[in-house]
């Protein structure tokens, strides 16, 4: 019987592990082991937190009280040292140890510094913490110039953010359309637009150095004139925080390789969130780098501590923003044989459905909200559709959904 | 206790979705959303998400919930509790009651 489930990390992962615990009627007791200062919710660092506009207590993973109310030994500030998975107990950094039946890990990750030369400049941000994103707002000011290393969701928020704040921004990517592997060729180049269309520069290629220079920070390009800049952000993408998992002599491959119901290679251990990658079937999944994905997983992890019946797939999901324009992606474009548009490509509300055998396998929707909700319902209830029906705004979604 | 307010009729709500009733006829602090489930029952909740600026009466209304229409964060329709991040705070529910195919609010009255 488990009596006490120690969290590392405080991220939507780790506290959705919580919430679902004891949502599910677990009485035993709970520690959260967090580096912040409380626990705090990540999308808004590139957008509303970033820009200034919402401060850490705004963007609170849950009120305070609520970890007395769900009875959560929160301890802020600690990290772990080290698992000892064969003893029951969790080490923290300052030597002391946490004894724990189950441990759920959520330790997410860290943005990628590639190995260009110079970019171990102080004028080099990136951006995974709050911390990262004080440090980065102190940069963004009226007239500064910015340059954007990566154009995929977060480069694509900072540069938005950024030229709300009134900053010079460059925004460089070796794709020609990022995001055109998840949203298609179409919509990926509308979006893409949109800094060009708000007054940045958009640069195809990649930097080969850095230096810093008296006035600020040389970026080589490749093929092109050197560029001078106030600061750089690297938004290339992030690893998965494993160390902790290796050196428990876990199996770990590009994250803690878990199981359907998250389990780890030692069944003590769980893992949720951007740390962990399941292996299903014999198949290594790609990690799923979500908000949402990273409740999913939890609410399977505390499924499988409490021993009750794991809650049922649905269709993915994620949300960006950019230029006042919301865009969400629903499931999987990429195996649809058949595309039907609602709309025209280049004017909101916009929602582009991806079907195979006649059922919708994935949506990106742009400023319509309502269609990627449809769509979500259709993938997880699987019923038959036609593009011709889905692509007629005369045609109800909802009625569909009813059918 | 009010009389109640008639803000609009049934039929001025489709299914499944909600419509915005402003902040001046109402008298309440947010405007209030107006949302009618998918077994066609009416229900009022203020119509600003908890969580973000964002219009609760554009949402998704199923199955006793309305569904933000930014982040997904869900509510109940009859009392305005929380279900899923990314709000952590409910909604404030307010009563209504339709006669004769109208629907009279109460402004800050419990359902």
């Amino acid at each position: 019987m488990t009596r006490r489930v120690a969290v590392v990390g405080g991220g939507v992962g780790g506290v959705s592990v919580i919430a679902g615990l004891r949502a599910g009627g677990f009485d035993g007791d709970v520690v959260l082991i967090d580096e912040g200062e409380f626990p705090y919710d990540r999308p808004p660092l590139s957008k509303a937190y970033l820009a200034g506009d919402a401060d850490l207590k705004s963007i609170a993973l849950q009120p305070p009280e609520w970890f007395d109310d769900q009875r959560v030994r929160l301890m802020s500030h600690s990290s772990v040292g080290a698992l000892r998975p064969g003893l029951g107990v969790v080490e923290l950094s300052d030597g002391s140890a946490i004894r724990a039946d189950k441990v759920v890990l959520a330790t997410g990750g860290h943005a990628i510094r590639p190995p260009i030369p110079g970019a171990d400049s102080t004028r080099v941000h990136t951006l995974r913490s709050a911390q990262d994103a004080d440090r980065l707002r102190a940069a963004l000011v009226p007239g500064g110039r910015l340059l954007i290393v990566g154009a995929g969701l977060i480069g694509a928020e900072v540069a938005s953010t950024a030229m709300h704040l009134g900053c010079h921004v460059t925004i460089v990517d070796p794709v020609a359309a990022p995001l055109a592997a998840i949203v298609g060729d179409e919509v990926a180049s509308w979006l893409h637009g949109m800094h060009t269309a708000h007054g940045a520069m958009v640069l195809r290629g990649v930097v080969e150095s850095f230096q810093d220079s008296p006035d600020g920070i040389t970026a080589v390009l490749a093929g092109s004139e050197p560029r001078v800049f106030d600061a750089v952000v690297l938004a290339v993408g992030m690893a998965p925080a494993t160390p902790l998992a290796r050196d428990a002599g876990l199996t770990v491959d590009g994250g803690i390789v878990v199981d359907s119901m998250q389990v780890t290679s030692n069944p003590a251990i769980l893992a949720v969130g951007d740390v962990a990658r399941t292996c299903a079937g014999g198949l290594l999944l790609r990690r799923s780098e979500h908000w949402e994905a990273a409740q999913h997983d939890a609410q399977r992890a505390a499924a499988t501590i409490l021993g009750g019946p794991q809650p049922a797939a649905g269709a993915s999901w994620f949300w960006t923003d950019r230029y006042g324009t919301h865009v969400e992606v629903v499931g999987n474009l990429t195996g649809a044989d058949e595309f039907a548009s609602r709309g025209c490509p280049g004017e909101q509300p916009y929602a582009c459905f991806g079907l195979r055998d006649g059922r919708v396998t994935g949506a990106v929707a742009v400023g319509d909200s309502a269609s990627v909700r449809a769509a979500r319902r259709l993938i997880d209830r699987g019923i038959t559709v036609s593009a011709a029906e889905l692509g007629d705004r005369s045609v109800d979604l909802r009625r569909l959904i009813r059918r | 206790m009010s009389e109640g307010i008639r803000v609009a009729a049934v039929d001025d709500i489709p299914e499944g979705e909600g419509i915005v009733i402003e902040r001046s006829i109402t008298g309440t602090d947010d405007d209030v959303a107006l949302l009618r489930d998918d077994d066609g029952s009416v229900w009022a909740l203020d119509n600003t998400c908890t969580h973000a600026d964002a219009s609760l009466a554009e949402g998704w209304v199923e199955g006793g919930h309305v569904e933000c229409p930014l982040h997904s964060s869900k509510f109940c329709l009859k009392t305005g509790a929380v279900d899923g991040l990314p709000a952590t705070r409910d909604a404030r529910p307010h009563r209504v009651e339709v006669r004769d195919g109208q629907v009279f609010l109460y402004p800050g009255e419990r359902p």
